[in-house]
């Protein structure tokens, strides 16, 4: 081999290193691009789930409010709906002990 | 010549290879790492969400359970009021009847002189007017009364309900003893004696 060729072989042999080298370097920003796309879906999917579990989180509050509110009110309706029947044997005498005040003796 | 050019040829191929393996190893290192602290953010992002969200849910629930507890309190006030204002008609119904009870000579004596020792002066006049009273119902009145006492008999009921007043002769000091003042006087007292006999 003439020392011409063997310069020649060297030239295109530090080539294939070179694209070896440029190839494995293109692969790593592939990996890099996909790992923040990949890190980025990771963020959106887990704040889309959050999200959706907020949603459902205020929705069962406010059923379980609204709910509890009901029971209030319907407690409330029957309190008033016996208050008469509770306080009216009561009157006459809170009635005779007012006059009583009022009259002084 | 040949065979240390092949040597060369093939070491050079190796390290690029090597240098190759390194940085595709390196990418994938901080791949593995970018995903993991996305992850660990994501969670904490999650977590924030869902922290602020119970936060919220709690002021909605107070707000909804708030708001009605207070509109069924008023209601339940509201009722005991309405309870209250009719045993005070039924007290003014009782005070406007006096003179057709036992109780109306104690009560008249007791109203004159309580309001002849306020207005505090000699000769005092005293207006008295009920319902359904007779003139005769007061001449028992006029022995007790305190010297120069002049009693005026109103043929209507003072302040509607009924009672005396009284003031010295110049009208310039007057004590109003009708029920409905002693009622007014007596405002806060009534309605507490009234609900708590009521409602305990």
């Amino acid at each position: 081999m003439s020392g011409i060729e063997a310069v020649r072989k060297i030239v295109e042999t530090e080539g294939q290193a070179k694209r070896i080298v440029e190839e494995a370097q293109s692969r790593a920003e592939e990996i890099l691009a996909r790992a923040s796309e990949e890190a980025q879906k990771v963020r959106q999917t887990s704040t889309a789930e959050a999200e959706q579990r907020k949603v459902q989180m205020l929705r069962e509050t406010r059923d379980k409010a609204e709910a509890d509110a009901r029971s209030s009110d319907v407690e409330t309706d029957s309190l008033l709906g016996n208050y008469k029947k509770l306080f009216e044997n009561r009157k006459d005498d809170a009635a005779k002990k007012a006059v009583k005040l009022v009259l002084g003796g | 010549m040949s065979e240390s050019l092949d040597k060369l040829h093939n070491r050079i191929l190796s390290d690029a290879r090597l240098k190759a393996a390194g940085i595709v190893e390196q990418a994938e290192e901080k791949s593995k790492q970018i995903l993991e602290d996305a992850k660990a953010q994501a969670q904490r992002d999650a977590n924030d969400i869902l922290s602020r969200a119970s936060l919220e849910a709690e002021s909605i629930r107070r707000s909804i359970l708030s708001s009605r507890i207070r509109t069924n309190r008023l209601r339940i006030l509201d009722e005991k009021n309405k309870i209250v204002q009719g045993v005070l008609k039924s007290v003014e119904q009782r005070l406007s009847d006096i003179a057709n009870t036992d109780q109306f000579e104690p009560t008249l004596k007791r109203l004159v002189l309580e309001a002849v020792e306020a207005v505090g002066t000699d000769n005092t006049l005293v207006k008295v007017g009920f319902r359904n009273t007779q003139k005769k119902n007061l001449q028992s009145l006029g022995q007790s009364l305190p010297k120069g006492t002049k009693l005026l008999a109103d043929d209507t009921p003072i302040d509607d309900l009924g009672g005396v007043v009284a003031n010295d002769p110049e009208g310039k000091t007057i004590f109003n003893n009708s029920f409905k003042a002693r009622i007014e006087r007596l405002d806060n007292q009534l309605l507490a004696t009234i609900a708590s006999t009521i409602f305990g």
